[in-house]
């Protein structure tokens, strides 16, 4: 069985998996990007807000501004960007397999037997469970971002959103935008969990938010697909309350309950995990040069802690410069000198009640790995 | 804590489950010991038949026969499911040198009783309407010698059953030490994160890490890890309605054939022996393979190849469906081919029902039995005197 060697397999083509590959390409290392998507850049695609920040981080730009330009960098920088190309599995003997969709040609298996690997896998979008959850016309938030953003289909006409953070409010609005009839939100909490700025766009249009309430049922028709949603109004326990159930005329309901790391091959890497509440789930322990337990594996964006894009896209590159630092293509001390920086410039942006909640958290996942990770395991 | 039992089994795979739940029926106070959880091991990395045809003439088919008949009477008796499944088998012959050594292996089977019969390519194609065209024929074997059970609900109903019969089950219990009696050596108790508990019996029933708790009494246990891997598919409409094995493979298996298949350098070098089965959740097992790889059990991206490759040779249609994950477990190998079944000469008190390779689950029932028989001093069913540890001993002496 034919085996391709290169120096680094970066997996996931979004903000931190691009910056980790155009580090790692720009100090020489010949890189391989796979990313199971037909295009590359993760989320930044359906990103068309204008994000905040300082202007070392893009503020003001909109996530797919920076996905160009992140990819032109990387075509530069002599990337090979695999698309279509879905990570099967982190095998013994550090071997990557990669089930590789061609255009014109059936797909093949291809093994690689990568140096280092930069893991970016990202995040993936919570479920609620209620009545008829799975039928046809309930999904993510993320999902419905993507089929009105990247690919110009609109989700169905009427919409009830679950879920008052950044994400659903940001998604209501550019539903709206896209022609949708968003009809409500609805939050569990007592208030709205995301920015006023991105809330009060939805309220000014009309759009009820209906606070203290839940979705106990997904109405569906003959066809099996949803007509209609149930909504509840719950106690301080969360528990919807009897008698105060309401229906609401709609096609589709949207869910943005958050997201978790998208752990699985950092677990089939043998990589030790945390549990960490804060960033969504399981998430692998690293080092300040986003290495893992196990030698030569590193990780970068969501999949150590869902955060946001101008942090992914920092710490990609953190990983990115170790990973030609283990392959001797950069002296460590000018790696350290890199990398504090950069760290420095994360700290900037994890401020205000969120971020600095974050930053601390990140410290503490850090402090941890040396704590626990005597002896890193050999990557074989 | 300090408490006695009157035994003490060691794991709580499908051995050590069977044999906690019949000592139990027999009356005595017993302990079940796990390292880990019930079921954890290589009992729930594995597939899910137990056969006769897979089995040597003698001992071994006799063995086999009388656990499949024993699995039809647990599943009447046990309130617990554990989807007990009697369905035929077919042990495929891709030419003719194996169509012909399938029946001379068939007719000695036939001999001993057992209704084994050949059938030609036409009728195996309409009993496995997707099975390759090209095939010499195969070896069926009729539902009464061939059944198929649920691994996991297997182990889950001995302990359930046996629980409700007052058995103790310690699960992720750490044995640190066995204290023997320092004149006899006479087993007197085990040392556990639980506490101490006294007995005069072990059982040690831990498959493939048998010999480690064999180290704790000073004994030396034959056993070696031998890895198999398993592929699992999509769910997909039935596409085979036997448990379908490739006989060729049966001919490498045993040293006494010297057999070569014709297949790649891949399928050879990993050791691959087709297997299917179609699963009550309505995917396809796909296996199989050998492989001595210490207690490594990662999957290997090679071996995953080359069962996908034999795979497709036997079944076409598989090209069409996706595998959606793979799982490794390790056997218990002895080098005869035979499980240890058998108290210890060296240590009273002290038993091993380990080694059963690639038949735990379908030696199970019956060597629960056995070792009920063996510790009230009843005869056993029949002889067994080949499945004793102290053959180990004889080899020894007769090298020496």
């Amino acid at each position: 069985m034919s085996v391709k060697m290169i120096d680094v397999l970066v997996i996931g083509a979004g903000p931190a998996g691009l910056a980790a590959a155009i580090e790692a390409a720009k100090l020489s290392a010949s890189v391989i990007i796979a990313d199971l998507n037909m295009k590359p850049g993760g989320q930044l695609f359906k990103q068309i807000h204008k994000f905040f920040g300082s202007s070392a981080h893009h503020s003001g730009s909109r996530g797919i501004d920076i996905g160009r330009m992140l990819l032109n960098e990387a075509e530069e920088a002599g990337v090979e960007i695999w698309l279509k190309s879905t990570v099967t599995g982190i095998f013994p003997g550090g071997k990557v397999s990669i089930e590789r969709e061609y255009d014109d040609r059936d797909a093949e298996l291809v093994t690689l037997h990568p140096k280092e690997v930069v893991i970016a896998t990202g995040a993936s979008e919570n479920a609620i469970r209620f009545k008829n959850w799975t039928a046809p016309g309930v999904m993510g938030a993320g999902a419905a971002q993507t089929m009105v953003n990247v690919n110009h289909v609109r989700p169905g006409n009427k919409v009830v959103m679950l879920g008052s953070g950044n994400v659903g409010l940001i998604v209501s609005y550019q539903l709206m935008q896209a022609g949708c009839d968003v009809k409500a939100l609805v939050e569990a909490a007592p208030k709205i969990g995301g920015y006023a700025v991105h809330a009060a766009k939805i309220r000014r249009a009309g759009v009820p938010i209906l606070l203290r309430h839940t979705i106990i049922e997904a109405k569906t028709g003959q066809d099996g697909s949803v007509c209609g949603c149930v909504t509840a109004e719950v106690n301080e326990h969360f528990a919807p309350i009897p008698g105060t159930e309401e229906t609401i005329d709609c096609d589709v309901i949207t869910i943005a309950a958050g997201l978790k790391p998208t752990m699985d091959l950092i677990k089939l890497a043998g990589c030790e995990l945390t549990y960490d509440a804060l960033f969504g789930g399981y998430v692998p322990l690293h080092s300040e040069k986003m290495e893992t337990s196990v030698r030569g594996i590193f990780v970068a964006g969501d999949s150590t802690g869902v955060e946001e894009a101008n942090t992914a896209l920092d710490e990609g590159r953190i990983a990115g410069i170790s990973a030609a630092e283990g392959l001797g293509l950069i002296s460590e001390t000018e790696a350290a000198d890199r990398r504090t920086e950069i760290w420095r410039r994360l700290d900037s942006l994890r401020m205000g009640p969120f971020g600095e909640r974050r930053r601390t958290e990140k410290n503490h996942l850090i402090e941890l790995y040396h704590e626990s990770v005597k002896e890193q395991k050999a990557f074989a | 804590m300090e408490k006695y039992y009157d035994i003490i089994v060691i794991g709580a795979g499908a051995i050590g489950s069977s044999v906690a739940y019949h000592l139990q029926e027999a009356g005595f106070s017993v302990a079940l010991l796990e390292k880990k959880d019930v079921a954890s091991g290589s009992s729930s990395h594995c597939d899910a038949v137990g056969l006769i045809c897979d089995k040597l003439p003698g001992i071994d088919t006799r063995m086999g026969q009388a656990s499949i008949d024993y699995f039809g009477v647990l599943a009447k008796k046990f309130h617990y499911d554990f989807e007990y499944n009697p369905k035929g088998c077919l042990y495929i012959c891709e030419t003719k040198p194996e169509f012909d050594a399938a029946s001379e292996y068939c007719a000695k089977q036939n001999a001993d009783g057992y209704p084994l019969r050949m059938v030609r390519t036409e009728e195996l194609c309409s009993m496995e309407p997707y099975i390759a065209r090209d095939l010499y024929g195969a070896l069926y074997t009729p539902s009464s010698g061939s059944v198929a059970v649920n691994p996991y609900k297997l182990c889950f109903a001995f302990v359930h059953e046996a629980k409700e019969l007052g058995l103790d089950c310690y699960t992720y219990c750490d044995i640190s030490r066995i204290d023997l009696n320092p004149e006899t050596h006479a087993v007197e108790s085990v040392v556990t994160n639980y506490g101490t508990f006294h007995t005069k019996k072990i059982v040690d029933c831990a498959g493939v890490w048998a010999p480690e708790i064999g180290k704790l009494v000073g004994i030396d246990i034959p056993i070696e890890p031998r890895k198999g891997t398993n592929l699992v598919s999509e769910q997909t409409p039935q596409l085979c309605f036997h448990k379908i094995l490739e006989y060729g493979y049966m001919m490498s298996k045993f040293d006494s054939i010297n057999f070569k298949r014709d297949v790649s350098p891949l399928v050879e070098e990993q050791n691959i022996a087709f297997n299917l089965e179609y699963t009550k959740a309505h995917n396809l097992l796909v296996g199989g393979n050998r492989l001595f790889r210490g207690m490594d059990t990662r999957s290997e991206i090679e071996t995953m190849k080359a069962i996908c490759e034999r795979a497709m040779r036997f079944y076409p249609k598989l090209r069409d469906i996706k595998c959606i994950r793979a799982y490794s477990g390790v056997r218990p190998f002895v080098k005869d081919h035979l499980p240890i079944v058998s108290d210890v000469d060296s240590v009273p008190g002290f038993y091993i029902a380990a080694g059963h390779e690639g038949d735990g689950i379908c030696f199970s029932p019956i060597t629960g039995r056995f070792v009920k028989q063996i510790i009230c001093g009843q005869p056993t069913d029949f002889d067994i005197s080949k499945l004793d540890y102290s053959r180990f001993m004889k080899e020894e002496a007769l090298a020496s």
